[in-house]
């Protein structure tokens, strides 16, 4: 038997002359999988195109073997958090979770049951009988978690899942997306921290401009940032004696030195190499100031990744 | 999924909508709009009470003395013949007369007295206006007259409440079943219900229509409740026993069907069109040219439908521009079971557009940026 699979086939979406995402085509088997890019890149879009939030002009979709046009049968095996925090007036954790489920066709003990357990899960049940209008970003943010997964879904879609939540249940929650992925569901999330991508998923999408730039497991991607340069400002009273210094280190590629003469760019190979030799000079009595990555953002990654292209 | 669930789907919609339809700050203007009238006529109904204890307390006359009196009459006559009247009102008014020949280009003053005599006779009220102690007019109605109270609600429920209060009512009510959504950025949430989208139209559409049809049936009921509470009992009961169920029926009936179609439109202007002002306007007006149109076209109407179920003509003032009585005056009316059918059918035909429109509808992350949806 063939596993259930996420498929995307040449989908293309355009709000009005702006471009969403274009002729996008994936297969995202079961598993953590993570959509990764800057800002704007497409990766909400892809997200309410696989929940029928918004239809493709061009291509289709099947979810597990479910048109994404079929929100009845859809919405059954999928759970989808929003990155809108926008909540019901009427509502209040609990009641939102409750009548979402009573949607399901659930009897209102089994709704309420459900629901009591999402909340507690997502360490909510004090507040869970708090108008949501009087919850904080990140309370929303995790009630909306907390209501896509209450009716156990076979495919979690989560947008920015982790922000907002505090360490702990950060922790406990990807506990549960792991366990989630180990008994054969989809867990699609959407994140553009790149140490979350790295620590979560089995496979990673990277999208800029709406189209798929790279695709993988996450250890392929990894090697691929690996080999790229980091860069690094140095702030120092020496900074021509320090820039000696380092270049005769073979994995420093780049060093340009900064106008007030007291700060260095530098562009290392290897991030390891690149502090222990920055101790080993502050140790021989190099007055160094501050080291500061440069380039750890997920845009900088994609300035890397696609280049002009970006 | 069978249709049992797809029908309790659409009840738990149908609740939570049902609770901002009557609870929300949005109902109270709609309550305002459904509960003028019955306040109008409880205010008139009150006022009459007082009038007529305030002229009884002061005598009565016989009716045939009251239909005695004659223009020209000598107010000595009348005092003589009526007595003592409950309310007696006097003033003098100052002319200007130029007179001519030598006294030309001096002004002189001449007093004009008259007089107002107010009579009852325990069901007609006869004021008489006395110039220069001659009767030049008289008006003798009945002070409160169950037949032209029945007119009067004849013409305020069509030109006020089908025209006016069902019509903007429905518009608060059922524009905002998804816009209201839409603005207040929460529409995803019915959207990622497992539910058919028609599904989801039905359950609000049920929800704007159960509350829509509360509200206004029960403020034409309250209405009629009011009208009828002032009248002679043995009147109201004669009047029962013939036609009031009736007309009582069919007044709530027109309210009711008057909410589906106006529902029906707005549910569907909602979904089709951003500003609510626009449709809103332009039904108003084609609501209002209704009467001029080919008679096919007159079809395409809801008030159309509604005034051919009301039971009682709505009264016409000869005296207005012919312009007016135009525009006012109903369309010949449709049988009752062709207008009931003709209303249901447009309301089917709205609402099919409306469910074409809703399988369509699409969150835009693009309207969101910019606050519109």
């Amino acid at each position: 038997m063939t596993e259930p699979t996420v498929i995307f086939e040449e989908v293309s979406k355009f709000y009005g002359e702006v471009l969403g995402v274009n002729r996008i085509t994936l297969r995202i088997p079961p598993g953590i999988t993570s959509l990764a890019g800057p800002n704007g890149s497409g990766k909400t879009t892809l997200m309410n195109l696989m929940t029928g939030l918004i239809h493709p002009d061009h291509g289709s979709i099947s979810m597990r073997g479910i048109s994404s046009r079929d929100p009845e049968r859809l919405m059954h095996i999928t759970g989808y958090a929003t990155q809108y925090d926008a909540a019901p007036r009427w509502a209040t954790g609990f009641s939102f979770i409750t009548t979402g489920l009573l949607l399901f066709g659930y009897r209102r003990p089994e709704a309420e049951e459900k629901a009591w357990k999402a909340l507690e899960t997502l360490g909510l049940a004090e507040a869970a009988h708090r108008k949501m209008a009087s919850y904080s970003k990140g309370m929303r943010q995790r009630v909306g978690l907390a209501q896509a997964i209450a009716h156990e879904p076979e495919l979690l879609v989560l947008d920015e899942p982790l922000n907002g939540l505090d360490p702990l249940v950060r922790a406990e929650t990807i506990v549960l997306f792991r366990f989630w992925a180990a008994q054969g569901k989809h867990v699609i999330l959407s994140s553009h921290v790149l140490q979350e991508v790295d620590a979560i998923s089995d496979r990673v999408i990277l999208i800029a401009n709406g189209m798929i730039v790279a695709e993988g497991k996450i250890r392929d991607v990894r090697e691929e940032i690996q080999e790229r340069p980091s860069k690094f400002i140095v702030r120092c009273r020496e900074a021509s004696r320090v820039a000696a210094l380092l270049f005769s280190e073979d994995f420093i590629t780049e060093i340009r030195l900064n106008e007030d003469r007291q700060g260095l760019l530098v562009l290392a190979k290897d991030r390891e190499r690149f502090s222990r030799s920055i101790r080993r000079i502050a140790l021989d009595g190099h007055e160094i100031d501050s080291v500061i990555p440069a380039d750890e953002s997920v845009d900088a990654l994609y300035e890397y990744l696609i280049g002009e292209g970006k | 999924m069978n249709n049992r669930l797809r029908l309790k789907q659409a009840w738990t919609i149908a609740r939570i909508e049902l609770r901002r339809a009557f609870i929300s700050k949005r109902a109270f203007w709609v309550y305002g709009l459904a509960l003028l009238p019955a306040i109008i006529f409880f205010g008139h109904s009150v006022a009459v009470k007082f009038r007529r204890e305030r002229l009884s307390a002061k005598g009565l006359v016989r009716p045939a003395v009251m239909d005695s009196i004659r223009p020209g009459e000598a107010v000595e006559a009348v005092l003589e013949r009526l007595g003592k009247p409950p309310r007696d009102f006097q003033w003098e008014r100052y002319r200007r007369i130029r007179p001519k020949g030598e006294a030309a280009g001096i002004t002189a003053h001449e007093i004009i007295s008259h007089r107002r005599l107010t009579y009852f006779d325990g069901q007609r009220e006869a004021i008489l206006n006395f110039t220069d102690g001659k009767l030049i007019s008289s008006q003798i109605r009945r002070l409160l007259s169950f037949e032209e109270d029945r007119r009067i609600f004849a013409g305020v429920f069509q030109y006020f409440y089908l025209r006016l209060a069902v019509f903007f009512g429905c518009l608060g009510i059922f524009m905002n079943l998804f816009r209201g959504e839409m603005l207040d950025k929460t529409l995803h949430f019915w959207l990622l219900a497992p539910a058919r989208r028609e599904v989801l139209l039905a359950g609000k559409y049920g929800a704007g229509l159960i509350a829509s049809a509360v509200i206004f049936a029960g403020g034409a009921l309250l209405c009629f409740g009011v009208l009828l509470w002032t009248h002679n009992p043995a009147e109201v009961q004669a009047y029962w026993r013939s036609s009031g169920m009736g007309h009582v029926f069919w007044y709530a009936a027109a309210a009711v069907l008057g909410c589906i179609g106006y529902g029906s439109i707005f549910l569907a202007a909602g979904l089709l069109l951003r500003n609510p002002v626009i449709p809103a306007a332009v039904l108003l007006a084609w609501e209002g040219i209704n009467n001029f149109l080919p008679e096919i076209l007159q079809k395409l109407s809801v008030l159309y439908y509604l005034q051919s179920l009301c039971p009682v003509p709505a009264p016409v003032d000869k005296s207005m521009p012919a312009i007016l009585q135009l525009l006012l005056a109903p369309a010949a009316p449709a049988s009752r079971a062709g207008a009931i059918l003709g209303l249901l059918s447009v309301t089917a035909f709205v609402l099919w557009l409306a469910c074409l429109a809703v399988r369509r509808m699409q969150i835009s992350t693009v309207l969101r940026r910019r606050n519109l949806c």
